[in-house]
Order: structure tokens, then sequence, then C-alpha cells
């Protein structure tokens, strides 16, 4: 098929790390834009409507949350957020802002191009109507949740979950390979009054995986981005 | 104990009592020969009013005891020399013994009342003019900038109104709160520290006049400031001084509390000052270290990806190119990872690290802290041991991690390829005990100079051999300790006896919020 190709706004304004950004990128057969400034990219976000925007936290004219926020505004473009590793409270209100995910500086190109993929991938996914079987895990404890009939099965049988419990794996279901903040996650199943209460969100999470992996400390699907939030991998 | 004599204040008399009674008999002879002559020309009570004159002129110039004696020696000399029979003190006329009762009467109520209205005149003046000085003492006190200052005013101050040695004894901070300090100068005056110390805890003046002839200070005053007692003033009342009354200890009391007051000024003077050091000092450590983080870490970030956009050229670069490609990635890797761990030492060595402790099970960070590492850890599978009933415990996850992480990184650096890692947790009485192990060779048991090293493997730049092949700073149990203690922990290494190197840490267990019930 020759669809057009896929176009990445890139904003970061560290040349050489443009440079190898847009490699990897092109990489994955997209065309890429670049943007040294926050009000550049900004204005390119508005005008080349590109199906992936990748924005360095950091950039010398603005706050990048407020670039979020304003996109958000007018459109769900996936967006990927490089940050260096002493900026949790800017990763996690990047992604409250509405941020998909983060890159926390330095990375290597590989996982660059894995989390283009799996945004990229997501994006084209959305238009397509819920699947109400969600399927996930390998053999033997691969897990089927039937969506429309509230069941979760484990290797062909039931697996009993509380309403709570089901809830949270309904919405972390729901956004495959996001990273959801805590603050998210408790507002979303537990209510604005819970947003501090990060204790319950992480005892829920531990039931989850006690119950849907192999191994609960070892989790590979309901993974934890430490300080941040939690990640459904299917 | 204190205001056993209290007579009244006197200002400084000019006269010795001898030379005052000198003075009375004198003042009454001439009297007497005055009059003398004049008894031809008049009437005895006239007389009597020329001795009455006598008396309240000696009451009002020396006082009450001259007046006295004056009043007594006035009636014998009167009756001596003037009353019929002359020169003899028999009386003819039993009429004259009523003049003289009513004149020994009116004598000493003259007298007395002259005398008293002296003496309140010069209490009122001595007042006036310790008020004014008091007034002049605190104005000096307020201005005052150096505790140095404060001491040599108050000693000013105690010299001229008490003539007496004075002494600050300030509440020494550092030293468990005894009064201390000045004492290798003051050889004017010597303090008993008992007593001082008695003044500052009770909070109320001590008083001792039986030391004051040792050079020792009699009265010791607590410098009692709003916010505590700051201080002890010691004063060497000399132990002769005729009077030491309740107007000297009220003066001295309302001097040691304007010291207070100035030391308590300058003392938050100090604490202001300091405090806006810190701060200054902390927002320029603060920025520095984020501008140092971002400026290496660019650079690094460009380095790892333009080594691995090598990768991605077309038409590929020879395997050769491609493995130095790799080793580029690794090296930069290496490096981007040293300097964030020197970053991170450097912040929690500054203090500026706030704890973001939420309460949440150990298995989760545990699993984060693996899957972070991942292919670092390939060659050693890691078993996590908990158990099921750990309750939740109160830690910051990004920090927690990087223990993890670190001890983990370690245990894969030492041990052999293929040997297990082991993770286990105990539950104490009021922490829980965290192992990590490792099938290696274990830690060094001694150093070249034959100490135990286990416990400086925690300090910075510290590693088991010193010139080992293994890359490596020594920061990384360095790391972990600085996390550990300030979660309120404690950490330490150890050998197991089958052989394998054990760190264990502690964290409190504290109290875990409670969890409500999910009505299902």
């Amino acid at each position: 098929m020759n669809a057009p190709a896929l176009k990445v706004l890139l904003i970061e304004d560290e040349k050489q790390i443009r440079r190898f950004v847009r490699a990897a990128v092109e990489e994955e057969g997209c065309s890429v834009a670049e943007a040294e400034t926050m009000a550049q990219g900004l204005i390119d976000a508005g005008l080349r409507k590109p199906d992936l925007i990748v924005l360095d936290l950091g950039l010398p004219d603005g706050n990048g949350i407020d670039l979020i926020r304003d996109v958000r505004g007018w459109s769900d473009v996936p967006i990927l957020i490089l940050s260096a590793r002493a900026q949790e409270n800017d990763k996690i209100d990047a992604l409250d802002a509405g941020a998909d995910d983060y890159l926390t500086k330095p990375f290597g190109v590989g996982e660059l191009r894995a989390r283009v993929r799996a945004l990229l991938r997501r994006r084209a996914r959305s238009g397509e109507s819920a699947t109400p079987i969600v399927e996930f895990g390998e053999s033997p404890g691969n897990i089927s949740v039937d969506l429309s009939r509230r069941i979760v099965f484990r290797a062909g049988e039931v697996v009993h979950l509380t309403p709570l419990e089901y809830r949270l794996l309904a919405v972390l279901l729901g956004h495959p390979g996001k990273v959801m903040t805590q603050r998210n996650l408790l507002r979303e199943i537990w209510g604005p009054s819970y947003v501090e209460s990060s204790h319950y969100l992480r005892v829920y999470v531990g039931h989850l995986r006690q119950k849907l992996e192999i191994d609960p400390t070892q989790p590979r699907h309901f993974l934890t981005e430490t300080g941040v939030g939690y990640r459904f991998q299917p | 104990m204190p205001n056993e004599s209290m007579l009244t204040v006197q200002a400084p008399e000019r006269f010795t009592p001898w030379q005052r009674v000198l003075l009375t008999v004198l003042a009454c002879a001439a009297t007497t020969l005055l009059a003398t002559p004049l008894l031809d020309y008049l009437a005895l009570a006239n007389i009597v009013m020329l001795f009455l004159l006598t008396v309240l002129l000696l009451a009002v110039t020396l006082g009450r005891s001259a007046a006295v004696l004056a009043s007594v020696l006035s009636v014998a000399l009167f009756d001596f020399f003037f009353v019929p029979p002359r020169f003899s003190l028999a009386v003819n006329d039993f009429q004259y013994l009523i003049t003289f009762a009513v004149m020994l009467a009116t004598a000493l109520i003259t007298g007395q009342l002259a005398a008293g209205l002296k003496r309140r005149a010069q209490q009122a003046q001595i007042r006036e003019q310790r008020t004014r000085a008091l007034y002049e003492v605190a104005r000096q006190l307020a201005g005052a900038l150096a505790l140095e200052q404060v001491r040599e005013i108050a000693r000013q101050f105690v010299r001229q109104q008490i003539d007496a040695e004075a002494l600050i004894l300030l509440l020494d901070e550092e030293k468990g709160g005894e009064p201390g300090e000045e004492k290798s100068r003051s050889a004017a005056l010597r303090i008993e520290e008992h007593l001082a110390y008695m003044a500052q805890e009770s909070g109320k003046h001590v008083f001792n006049t039986g030391l004051a002839s040792n050079g020792y200070a009699s009265l010791y005053l607590p410098l009692k400031a709003p916010m505590r007692v700051r201080g002890v003033l010691a004063v060497g009342l000399p132990e002769n001084a005729p009077e030491l009354q309740q107007e000297n200890i009220a003066l001295l009391e309302a001097l040691a509390s304007l010291i207070a007051i100035a030391i308590e000024r300058l003392h938050y003077v100090d604490v202001a000052h300091a405090t806006q050091l810190n701060v200054v000092a902390e927002r320029l450590r603060s920025s520095i270290l984020s501008a140092l983080s971002h400026d290496l870490r660019t650079p690094l970030t460009a380095l790892v990806g333009l080594a691995d956009s090598l990768f991605l050229i077309k038409p590929a670069l020879p395997a050769a190119a491609l493995d130095t490609a790799q080793a580029l990635h690794e090296q930069a890797a290496r490096m981007a990872s040293l300097v964030g761990n020197l970053l991170d030492m450097a912040r929690l060595n500054a203090g500026t690290v706030t704890l973001r402790r939420e309460w949440q099970p150990l298995e989760e960070v545990i699993g984060a802290s693996i899957k972070l590492l991942g292919g670092a850890l390939s060659a050693h599978p890691v078993r996590v041991s908990l158990p099921p009933d750990l309750p939740l415990l109160e830690f910051d996850a990004v920090l927690l991690e990087r223990v993890f992480c670190n001890l983990l990184e370690n245990a894969a650096k030492y041990a052999p390829a293929g040997s297990a890692v082991e993770i286990e947790a105990r539950p104490l009485d009021d922490a829980v005990e965290v192992s990590v192990c490792d099938h290696g060779e274990g830690f060094p048991t001694t150093r070249k100079d034959g100490e135990d090293g286990k416990d400086d493997l925690f300090n910075m730049f510290v590693r088991g051999q010193s010139e080992s092949s293994k890359p490596g700073t020594g920061l990384g149990l360095a790391i972990c300790r600085a996390i550990v203690e300030a979660h309120g922990g404690t950490i330490g290494a150890a050998n197991r006896p089958e052989g394998g190197a054990c760190v264990r840490f502690t964290l409190p267990k504290g109290q875990p919020p409670v969890l409500e019930e999910e009505s299902a």
C-alpha cells in the first residue's frame, strides 16, 4: 500500500539530538518537521497537523506543558515527551496535561523507535471500533477479557475480580501502552477526593498482578512507571 | 535569703556617724552659749524655742539619729543651764517637768518629720537619677549591635549605679544549656556556677551575701526574655555594702530584663541572617545542580543517540564501524549513569532532596527496578521472596528504586554469571529488613591496613578492591546509604556463611493508612 507518510513534528532545541531523532523517526517511514522553539512548535502543530509530536520538555522559550495543554485544546495527536531524569514532577504534569508517553534522557534509538511505533499504531487503531474482547499474555496464563460481559478469563478459567479491580483493569486496558499517572487513575476510578490516596491504587494494582500476572513481583503487563504511574503493556 | 537588711537608700553622707555626734553636741553647746546671755531678757519658753530650732536644723542637715540625740541633749542642757536651780538637773518647779516632756516630744517629732522629709527627698532624687540611668541604658542596649557591646553597657551601668562588678553569663546552646562563657576574662568577678544554674533554672534571682568576700558574685539574676531564659546576670555586691535593698535588686532586675531583650533581639538578628544566607546558598546550589545536570546530560543524550544512528545509515557501515558505534553507545551510557550518580550524590549530600514519601508495597518498587535494569541482569536470575503479610511502607519510590538498582547492579557486576540474586524482606519490631544477596565472592573482609572495611564501603568513592578491573566509582553504596538514612533506616554489609555478599537495610514501619474495605 502506498499511504502518504505519517507526519511527525519534532520540537527540540538541541541540534544534535534533533539530528538523530530525525534519523530514527524517518527510519520508521515518517516525514519529520523540526521546530527549535515552543512558539515555532505551536505554529507547526497547527499548520502541519502532525500524526505525532515529539516534545522536549526543557525548551528555552517556555514550558512544554503549556504547549501540551494548548494542543490538547483542539487535537488528540499523540505526544511523546523527552525529559531528563530529574524532572519527575514535570513528567507527571506533562502526562496529566495530556501527553501520552515519555522517554528519559539519555535514550537509545531503539527505545525511541519502539515508542514512536507504538504511539503511531495506537493512533491508527483509535479509528477502529473497540473490540469487546481484549486478549494478552502468552499461554499458559494468557488473559482474555470480555468487556461486554465483564468477565475475565485466565487460561480459560474465570478469574474473580472485585468491582474496583475490574474498573481499574478496564481503564488500563482502554489505554494500552499509555502511561497513566496515579492522579489520573485515582480520579477516574476512586473519584476526585482520592487523588492523594495513592496507596489505594498501589494495593489494587497489586491485586491485579496477583490475579493476572505469572510472576506478580516481576510483572509483564501491569508495569510500574516509578514515581509517575502505571502502564498497561498488552 | 535576700533583703535581710531592709534599710532604705541613703545618699552617701558627708559625715561619719562620729562626726555627726560631735556636730550635734557642738550645735547644742553653741545654742546653750548663745542662749545664756539672753537669759535675762528672754522668758524660758523662748529659750526652749531656740533649742527646738536647733533640733529642727540638725534633723534637716544630719538626719534622724542626730535629731534624737539633739532632742535629748537639748532637754538636758536646758534643764541644767537654764531651769532654776541652774547648774543642776534638779528642778524646783514641777511645772518644768511638763515643759521638758513637751519639749522632748516636740523635738523628737519635728526631728523625725524633718529627717523623714529629707530622706524622702533624697530617695526621690536617687530614684529619679536611676530611672534616668535606666532609660539611658535601655537606649544604649536598643542600639547595641554586638553581644560584646551589651556586656560592656551592663558592666558600666552596674559600676556607676551600684558600684559593683557585673558579668553576663550566656546560656551556651552548644554545651547543654549551662551558663558559661567569659569565665576566663572575669578576673574581677568569680562565678559560683551552681547558683547561676539555679537562677537560670528557677527564673528567680538568687542572692547569697556570704560569697562576696571571696570575690565571688553574690547576686544572680536570670535574663528572662519573651522566648526563654537567655542567661544570667551576675553581680558582685560587696559584702560590707551596708544596704543591699529591694531597690537595688529591683533596679538590677529591670536591667536584667532590658539585657535579656537586647540579647534575644541580637539572637534573632543572627538567626534571620543565617536563614537568609542559607536560602541564598540553597538556591544557588540547586540551580547549579540543575544547570549542571542539563548541560551534562544534553551532550550525552546526543552522543548515545548519534552513536545509535550510525546503524541507520544506508548502505550499512562495515561491521567494524558498527562495533565501534555500539561501544560508543555503551561508553556514553555508562558516562551518563556516572553523571547521574554524581549528581544524585551531590543532591543527597546537599540535603536538597525532599522525599516524596508515599505508602506503597515493597514488591512494586522491586519489580520496577528489575525491569529498569533489564539486560544488565540477564545473566543473573533474581529471586524475590516477600512474606505475604508485609505491611505497606512509606518511602520515596524513585529513590528506593535507585537503592535496588544500585544493589542489583553490584550483584550483577561481582557475582559469576548464572548465579542467582536473592531479594528478601522480613518484618522486625518497628521496621522491615530488606536484604539483597548474591552468590559471588562476597565483600573483601579486610583492607590492606587490616581494618574491617565493610562499613567503609558505604563511604563515597570507596570500592571493595581499589584497583578492580570492574568499572565503577564507588558511589553506588554511598547513594544507597544516603537514601536509606534519609528514610530513617540503617544499612549494612555482610558476607553470608555459604558465600556471597549481602546488603541489608531497614525501613521504619510507621503507621500505615487504613484501607477502606470494598463493598463487593
